[in-house]
């Protein structure tokens, strides 16, 4: 078992990763969520916007006064009975996709919602509909059913009209299993289905967007102009007097650096450190062939020593730096860590480049990329803590002897392996 | 140019002033009221909370909503929580004032000081800008080229996250495995998100009203099939256009802004120099500087044990070199010179030339035409490959470190054979 402390902070540190990895999870998925909605077939896009209304709300009967004469109700089940009828339509052309959905006992009430076109259906099934509507009323499944349809017109029906607006909304795909055994077939595929493969390009952008999007960008190409253009502004003037002013006015010592800045200079340092490390090991592994090559040898492993002295001065520095940021009476606690090192660059880029690529391969394979890049990145944070924690628990002497193997085996699989592979090791035992 | 000038030249006139902080106001998020402004320069109590408020949301970072279409941000934490954030977050960005770390935690007063804290703030750098490129409505799909915008972990930092008490370290594994399994997950997602892009970004051809852009993203085509998304979209977009006229109006008056904030620094009692309380020991461990300490300490003791035999060699010879030798000498050592300078610079210059940053809008196009405006994603994989090469070469160095280090552990074990996993 590990120390308390180390276990602590190496769980820590992996918890903090796997919450990183599952939340770019979930954006994906989101954004994954979005991208199937639009390649599913669409409910129209011109109806008017009537949201869905969660069920209990459609079962409301909305008892409009026209609703109770007779020649009212014959009409109205004559426009189910042709909604009815295109559903039937727009479910056999979709049936491939719905197979899956046969299983789900949808109420008739999941095709009756849509304000009819009243040019299209004929009456063929007035008396399966008649009793079909008559239960239409309970419209339990409402909001999971989806009717596609190009350009419908506006709810004529005046007290089913209520249930057909709302339910507009309510669109799905998968039809009642009942209704198909009942109703004949339809036979041609629904033209109303609005796919984006097939009618994509007749999409337009409405002009409100058109014109806000519009000026959003000019406005963000006049703010990254104005902020370029600041260099020898009385106002930056200003700032920068405000700023030492503020600085003398405190009482504080430090040189005031904050964390983002403490973490880049740690950055370099450690580049500087696997450098000198790499030199030198090259030095070391060099032959001298003559006395000439051994003196430049030993000058260069004396200069590394120099340098690396510089470098511990200067981590003294920091650490001091740090230690001093702690004084007084802030409050404790690990801040929320500065969002990388973009941060502190001078020229960030707030307006939207264009990244432009030919074909989806290509695009994936520079996502693919990124990926990478960030879990390597992950990877190398985490070899550096692993490494930090387990190493000085094998290599500094034990009092109770060597360690046990099995540390040793797993030790070696985390930091050498990054967990990937184990290695063997076998006791040799003298023969006797 | 002309109208800026004159512009600053009214700057002195009175109703300059409170242009100014209005149109601050309105471009801050949660944006204090001018006339909360007015008070705080008089240290008024009731000037507080709306001060700590914009600071919170200010330095808190961003709760990671990149959807289009944000759920409700989640309700502000009291006002308690609010106060220690901001004085943590100030601190390690290195506010220099003591006054507000001893300010109490209740948030009730000193209003001064939060004014002068977020002046602060909005002199060290591009502060709105920022705050506004952050949530910035995104009408395209966007693609990051760096890592600013990745997602740390979520909420407020995992104190909570580690284990209670010691544990086998092969709970360790068993981490790590499910770390690598997430991340293969999360490719293949990734894979099949660029197809879907692909598709509708094929699909929509030709629609946009930008013959530069030439189709249509999913959030504008998502927009024309849920009209009510569509109008909350639009809502977003022209409450993103209020703020930047603000904030351009902002840069256009905050001189006038500045000279004010003077006297209200001028107006708060000098901070006497604290006596040093006692540092307290940092926790050691896996803190970033302790462990380039740690690495730097170790590299230093084995450069010392190469050297000093070698020094004592050498000395051990020089007396048998002929005359020849001091211009050699020299020679050398101007050549071990310049080698190590170069290696400084090394590291010293950041190393890699300015990555591509920020975020870019992805657009699908058959063009050939490379004068057009825009990055190429084939550029654009090459700097990554470069990059990924990179970082793959310091994984490998670090990991043959560890290698060596249990090697010579392994060594002082006699007795037992170690044999490595294939591949080395």
């Amino acid at each position: 078992m590990l120390p308390a402390g180390c276990s602590r902070r190496l769980v820590a540190e992996l918890r903090d990763a796997l919450d990183a990895c599952a939340e770019r999870q979930r954006r994906l998925e989101r954004s994954l969520r979005a991208c199937r909605r639009l390649l599913r077939p669409w409910e129209a896009a011109e109806l008017p916007a009537a949201e869905p209304t969660p069920a209990p709300e459609t079962q409301e009967e909305a008892p409009s006064p026209a609703c109770t004469p007779s020649p009212q109700d014959l009409k109205e089940l004559e426009l189910l009975t042709q909604t009815l009828e295109k559903a039937v339509r727009v479910r056999k052309s979709m049936s491939k996709a719905a197979e899956r959905h046969k299983a789900l006992s949808l109420k008739s009430g999941s095709t009756a919602p849509s304000p009819a076109t009243a040019a299209s259906a004929p009456s063929r099934v007035s008396g399966q509909a008649g009793r079909r509507a008559s239960e239409t009323k309970p419209l339990r499944g409402i909001h999971q059913t989806r009717i596609p349809a190009e350009g419908l017109p506006e709810c004529r029906l005046p007290s089913a009209g209520d249930h057909t607006c709302k339910g507009r909304g309510a669109l799905a795909t998968k039809p009642g299993p009942g209704l198909g055994d009942q109703l004949p077939l339809a036979a041609p595929p629904a033209p109303e289905a609005f796919t984006l493969k097939e009618k994509g390009v007749l999409l337009k952008l409405p002009t409100a967007y058109r014109k806000a999007a519009s000026q959003n960008s000019r406005l963000w190409t006049q703010l990254s102009s104005m902020q370029t253009s600041d260099s020898v502004d009385a106002a930056t003037n200003a700032k920068t007097q405000f700023l030492q002013k503020m600085k003398m006015a405190s009482g504080w010592p430090g040189s005031g650096l904050s964390a983002a800045e403490v973490e880049a200079e740690a950055g370099l340092l450690w580049k500087a450190c696997s450098l000198l490390r790499q030199r030198m090991e090259e030095e070391l592994s060099a032959d001298c062939a003559d006395w000439v090559q051994e003196y430049h040898c030993l000058l260069t492993l004396e200069g590394l020593q120099a340098i690396t002295g510089q470098c511990l001065h200067r981590l003294q520095e920091l650490r001091a730096e740090m230690v001093g940021q702690q004084l007084g009476p802030w409050p404790e606690g690990r801040c929320p860590r500065a969002s990388g090192s973009c941060e502190g660059r001078t020229d960030p880029t707030w307006s939207s480049q264009l990244l432009l690529y030919s074909s989806t391969v290509e695009l994936q394979t520079l996502a693919a990329l990124r990926l990478r890049v960030a879990m390597l990145e992950q990877q190398i944070h985490l070899e550096k803590v692993l490494m930090a924690e387990l190493l000085p628990l094998v290599s500094t002497p034990e009092a109770q002897g060597p360690p046990p193997l099995a540390l040793c085996r797993a030790m070696h699989s985390l930091v050498c392996e990054g967990g990937e592979r184990f290695l063997t090791i076998l006791r040799d035992e003298p023969a006797s | 140019m002309g109208r800026r000038r004159a512009e600053q030249a009214r700057a002195g006139a009175a109703g300059a002033l409170p242009d100014a902080v209005a149109a601050l106001s309105r471009t801050l998020p949660a944006g204090p009221s001018p006339e909360t402004f007015r008070r705080a320069k008089f240290d008024r109590p009731e000037a507080a909370p709306p001060l700590w408020r914009t600071l919170f949301l200010v330095l808190s970072p961003l709760p990671g909503d990149c959807a289009p279409a944000p759920e409700a941000p989640p309700a502000p934490p009291a006002l308690e929580a609010q106060v220690r954030l901001v004085k943590r977050a100030l601190r390690s960005q290195g506010y220099p004032r003591r006054a507000l770390a001893q300010l109490p935690e209740d948030g009730a007063r000193g209003s001064r000081e939060l004014l002068l804290a977020l002046a602060w703030l909005l002199a060290r750098g591009p502060l709105l800008e920022r705050l506004l490129g952050r949530t910035r409505v995104r009408l395209g799909d966007e693609v990051a080229l760096c890592q600013c915008e990745a997602p740390a972990s979520p909420g407020p930092p995992a104190a909570c996250g580690g284990a209670d008490g010691p544990v086998d370290i092969r709970h360790l594994q068993w981490l790590m495995g499910k770390l690598r399994l997430q991340w293969r997950n999360l490719m293949t997602s990734q894979q099949e998100h660029c197809a879907l892009l692909g598709k509708i970004h094929s699909y929509t051809r030709g629609c946009h009203s930008d013959r530069s852009l030439g189709h249509l993203s999913v959030a504008e085509t998502e927009m024309l099939r849920d009209p009510e998304g569509g109008r909350q979209l639009l809502r977003r977009l022209e409450s993103e256009n209020a703020r930047l006229e603000a904030a351009l109006a902002w840069r256009r008056r905050e001189l006038v802004f500045w000279q004010w904030m003077d006297t209200v620094l001028g107006a708060c009692p000098l901070e006497a120099a604290q006596p040093p309380f006692l540092p307290r020991i940092p926790e050691s461990g896996a803190d970033q500087l302790e462990m380039v300490a740690q690495q730097l300490q170790a590299l230093h003791e084995e450069l010392q044990g190469a050297v000093e035999p070698r020094r004592a060699a050498w000395e051990a010879r020089v007396g048998g070199l002929g005359s020849e030798w001091s211009a050699l000498q020299r020679a050398t050592q101007e050549a071990v010179g310049q080698e190590l300078a170069a290696l400084r610079r090394a590291w010293e210059q950041g190393g890699a030339p300015a990555q591509p940053h920020g975020s870019c809008r992805l657009v699908k196009s058959d063009a050939r035409a490379s004068g057009g405006p825009g990055l190429r994603a084939a550029e654009v994989i090459g700097e990554l490959r470069s990059r990924e090469a990179c970082l793959e070469a310091v994984l490998r160095q670090l990991q043959s470190q560890c290698r060596q280090e249990l090697a010579r552990l392994a060594a002082a074990l006699p007795g037992l054979i170690w044999i490595l996993p294939p591949g080395h």
